[in-house]
């Protein structure tokens, strides 16, 4: 996939920055799972200060992490869904039964659907799926790439489609020589 | 008043309907005019309204009778902003902007403004919102949150109640609650521009107005359902899905439509396992944002009719439920006893291409060659070797650049009705000019009738044919045949023709334009074509067959007698209908809204569904059924998951997983040489097509024929044309 390519190749970049340098010491496993806003399951600056206040006296040793580091071992998530989920990822679009884009224009994450069932106590809808409902939004995608691939999870994205702009006018109602003339209004 | 030049087509540059090209008069980019929205300033072209401008920013300017797909119509006055210097707030969806205009989107004229908009338009709307079914996505509900007042001057002292305006039956899809209506005449410009049924308008003036049909009659359309999305309110909405559900109760599922050969984006609502809607996505390039009625309502044929356990015929003849494991060995003991050459499997047209490959890379293992789809496409010259034969090579997009459009025996409205609103859209907006070689039917714009005698097509390759003038000065011409011509005798001689037209055109139009489209009726025949399918069954009905595998093969092109004595029908699919009836197994399928399956639309873009809920009872995906069936007939294939499926896929044609894309072909010119062979002997009998009225257009496949909801609309439509009122248009 070239796109793949294209996003690893940016997460790399990403990662060779001085962003996700640790120090020594660092409680590694006490920060799996922290998850921030943008998704990165370690938040560096918040992993920086807690690091220099438990080892103050201790010699500074930068660690650099070159490549995706793989939390699925850690996360808990259990490995059937890990090896056999697919998240799609993806900006969603805009309700067609309205004009406003609100809560459009982000990307976000979702799982393949497994069944669900209507529960006989309440009606209500029932899963077996724990992943069913971890619907998570990112600002870029890149960001979600990113941490699918922390987690072990296979992806794909879906891309957006764009609107052309177009030129109204409403003289073109009017028009004498045009089939944009309406007769009936 | 502002009167824009109207320049299409700049020489080399194919842009059209682009605002960079519709605003200019000349070659030279037309200088840009600096505006400042709220203070940002904002370069846009001549012409760009005050709304336009603001959007280009960011800056959402609320409305409800403008839409970006419809006429600019200017009266509902919610998008009035203030302008500075400018005594009165103007409408920003009608007003070009004009050079350093400071507009003010969030000063207090403007929301002055929007406050008594919003107060006169719900001085007459009911307060009905809790039993009203737009709730939760109502555009006015929304906006008088965010832009009304917080307290009401509305005090009915005198128990005069609200406005009340009698409500009209239109039909059986769009339920209308004409009180609630705000006069925004989307609907009625949809109706009169988009689906070009111009019986919608209003009656009255002030508040007697209404909106309506004037006399009581259905909205003859297959387009209609989008009036219910155009509707801010909620006075027009979905009669199958009334009181059904709240938008926040759903899960939305993207996915795409297979009904026709377009493969429109949908979103499909579901809650606890079961369809409740399905809505359109936007997709520029295919769909923009309408969706045909058939997409939109047949989902309720998903529930009915369907196979939930497989069965097997027994001695009595009758079909009886049996486990997964007796029907697969049995299927695979009547597989591993017939010879090579004595199995075929048939494809229909609701087949995803993982199914389709598995089902022939399982008959290629047992020796078979016999893989053919149902609908019929000629195999002479270069047959399907070349995906320009069969493709729809100009994209449905690429109709909107087209100057004149040939259609050779075929009804878009009805076998693809957004494709043929892209024809209307460019009638209407590009001047585009509309001839038709067929039956005379109603296809919404003007065309010239060419008749109706396929040996014209020689008359128009050879140029003798009246037509042949324009076709020749037309810059961007366009033919589209329609697939069921190909099913005539004489298709192969109609296809090779065509093919030699087009290739004619390619000389005086411009370069790299692609004149020749085939129009699909069907969902799956492009992928299976692609995968190496044969077409039309007549090839394999000469041979001594034992074991027939139907892959959702339903139009009855094979029969029981067409197999030697003891011979075995296989079923798999996901509607009892056509094939299951005559099967002596039958293996349940899942639909298109319960797998994740790739679908290739008629211009070659390869699409995927989702899943939106499992499959019903013991049905299960169609390509994981055929990998087990082969299993059990001692030829494993080789893959487990849909990653493994997919990249078996990907060996045979790429393009079958880069979902989304326009896989473009361009071999004409071999395959005109090749098909200059062909004998050019014509039928005498007159190109017809099947779908020539709307009742023809609702039940068409597996899933709409078991669909309730099409066969009210079949009804209703023959209903109203018994009306005195009817005029014989559709």
């Amino acid at each position: 996939m070239a796109l793949n390519a294209a996003c690893r190749s940016s997460v790399l970049k990403w990662i060779s920055s001085p962003k996700l340098n640790w120090k020594a010491g660092a409680p590694l496993a006490s920060t799996v799972g922290k998850q921030s806003e943008r998704g990165y399951a370690v938040d560096p600056t918040k992993t920086l200060e807690k690091t220099s206040l438990l080892h103050a006296e201790e010699k500074e040793v930068v660690v650099t992490v070159k490549e995706i580091e793989d939390l699925s071992p850690t996360t808990g998530v259990p490995e059937e869904h890990v090896k056999t989920r697919l998240v799609k990822i993806y900006s969603p679009s805009k309700n067609p039964m309205q004009s406003g884009t609100h809560n459009t224009g982000h990307w976000q994450m979702e799982f393949d659907t497994r069944e669900r069932w209507e529960n006989p106590l309440m009606g209500w809808c029932s899963t077996g799926d724990p992943l069913s409902n971890m619907s998570l939004k990112f600002a870029d995608k890149e960001d979600a790439i990113f941490f699918c691939e922390k987690n072990g999870w296979r992806w794909y994205i879906e891309a957006p489609k764009t609107k052309a702009p177009k030129v109204k006018s409403y003289a073109h109602n009017f028009a004498w020589n045009k089939r944009t003339r309406t007769s009936t209004k | 008043m502002l009167r824009l030049p109207f320049s299409r087509g700049l020489p080399c540059v194919r842009v059209v309907w682009s605002a960079a090209v519709r605003g200019t008069a000349s070659n030279p980019a037309p200088e840009k005019i600096e505006v400042f929205v709220d203070d940002k300033s904002v370069l846009v072209d001549p012409g760009t309204t005050v709304l336009q401008a603001a959007a280009m920013v960011g800056v959402e300017i609320p409305r409800f009778c403008y839409h970006e797909r419809l006429s600019v119509a200017g009266n509902c006055r919610m998008c009035l902003v203030e302008v500075e210097k400018s005594p009165k707030p103007v409408a920003a969806c009608a007003m070009p902007v004009m050079k350093g205009w400071r507009i003010k989107t969030n000063s207090e004229m403007t929301r002055r403004a929007r406050e008594g908009v919003m107060e006169f338009l719900l001085v007459n709307h009911p307060l009905d919102c809790p039993i009203c079914d737009q709730g939760g996505e109502c555009d006015l509900q929304d906006q008088s949150m965010a832009f009304g007042s917080d307290r009401s001057r509305f005090t009915d002292i005198h128990h005069s109640g609200k406005r009340a305006v009698e409500d009209k039956d239109i039909g059986p899809l769009v339920k209308t609650i004409m009180t609630r209506c705000i006069h925004c005449t989307r609907c009625i410009r949809f109706a009169s521009e988009v689906a070009g049924v111009d019986d919608l308008g209003t009656t009255g003036r002030g508040s007697d107005m209404q909106v309506g049909t004037y006399i009581e009659k259905m909205f003859l359309s297959e387009l209609s359902g989008n009036i219910i999305d155009l509707c801010p309110v909620g006075a027009l909405t979905s009669k199958p899905y009334s009181f059904t559900a709240r938008p926040w109760e759903t899960r939305k599922t993207e996915s795409i439509d297979v009904l026709d050969a377009v493969g429109s984006n949908i979103i499909v609502s579901t809650r606890t396992g079961e369809v409740l809607r399905i809505l359109p996505r936007l997709n520029e390039d295919i769909n923009e944002e309408w969706l045909a009625d058939k997409a939109r309502f047949a989902y309720d044929g998903l529930k009915r009719q369907r196979l939930m356990t497989p069965m097997m015929r027994n001695k009595d003849g009758e079909l009886v439920v049996v486990d997964w494991e007796d029907a697969l060995i049995a299927t695979a003991s009547a597989l591993s006893h017939a010879q090579p050459d004595e199995i075929a499997g048939i494809a229909g047209g609701l087949v995803d291409a993982e199914a389709l490959v598995a089902l022939k890379d399982l008959l290629n293992r047992l020796g078979s060659e016999n893989l053919v789809t149902e609908t019929i496409f000629p195999m002479e010259g270069s047959g399907t070797d070349f995906r320009t034969n069969y493709l729809a090579n100009s994209t449905i997009a690429g109709i909107e650049e087209a100057d004149l459009v040939l259609l050779v025996g075929t009804n878009p409205r009805f076998e693809a009705p957004l494709y043929n609103s892209r024809i209307r859209k460019s009638y209407l907006h590009n001047e585009q000019n509309v001839a038709l070689l067929g039956p005379k039917i109603n296809l919404t714009y003007d065309y010239e009738h060419l008749g109706d005698s396929a040996s014209d097509l020689k008359k128009l390759v050879d140029g003798s044919h009246p037509f042949s003038a324009k076709l020749k000065a037309a810059k961007r011409p366009l033919i589209v045949l329609g697939s069921q011509q190909l099913a005539r005798s004489d298709g192969a001689a109609i296809l090779s023709h065509v093919q030699q037209l087009a290739k004619k055109l390619s000389s005086s139009a411009e370069p790299d334009w692609k004149i020749l489209n085939v129009l699909h009726s069907n969902a799956s025949q492009v992928a299976a074509l692609d995968l190496g399918y044969k077409a039309g069954t007549a090839e394999i009905r000469q041979k001594p067959l034992k074991v027939v595998y139907l892959l959702g093969a339903d139009e009855g092109t094979i029969s029981p007698n067409d197999l030697a004595s003891g011979g075995v029908v296989i079923y798999q699919g996901h509607h009892g209908d056509v094939g299951a009836s005559m099967a002596d197994i039958v293996l349940p399928g899942a639909a298109y809204t319960e797998k994740q399956g790739t679908y290739v639309n008629t211009e070659g873009r390869a699409q995927q569904t989702l899943v939106a809920v499992t499959p019903p009872g013991l049905a299960r995906e169609d390509w994981k059924i055929i990998r087990a069936l082969s299993e059990l007939a001692g030829y494993k294939l080789p893959y487990d998951t849909l990653f493994e499926i997919r990249d078996r896929l990907d060996d045979i044609a790429p393009h079958l997983t880069r979902h989304g894309e326009v896989e473009e072909a361009s071999f004409l010119d071999q395959s005109v040489e090749l098909s200059k062979n062909i004998a050019s002997s014509f039928d005498s009998s007159p190109i017809d097509v099947k779908q020539k009225h709307l009742e023809d257009f609702f039940m068409t496949d597996a899933i709409s024929r078991a669909s309730p909801t099409m066969a009210k609309c079949v009804q209703a439509v023959l209903k109203q044309k018994q009306s005195k009122y009817y005029e014989g248009e559709v």
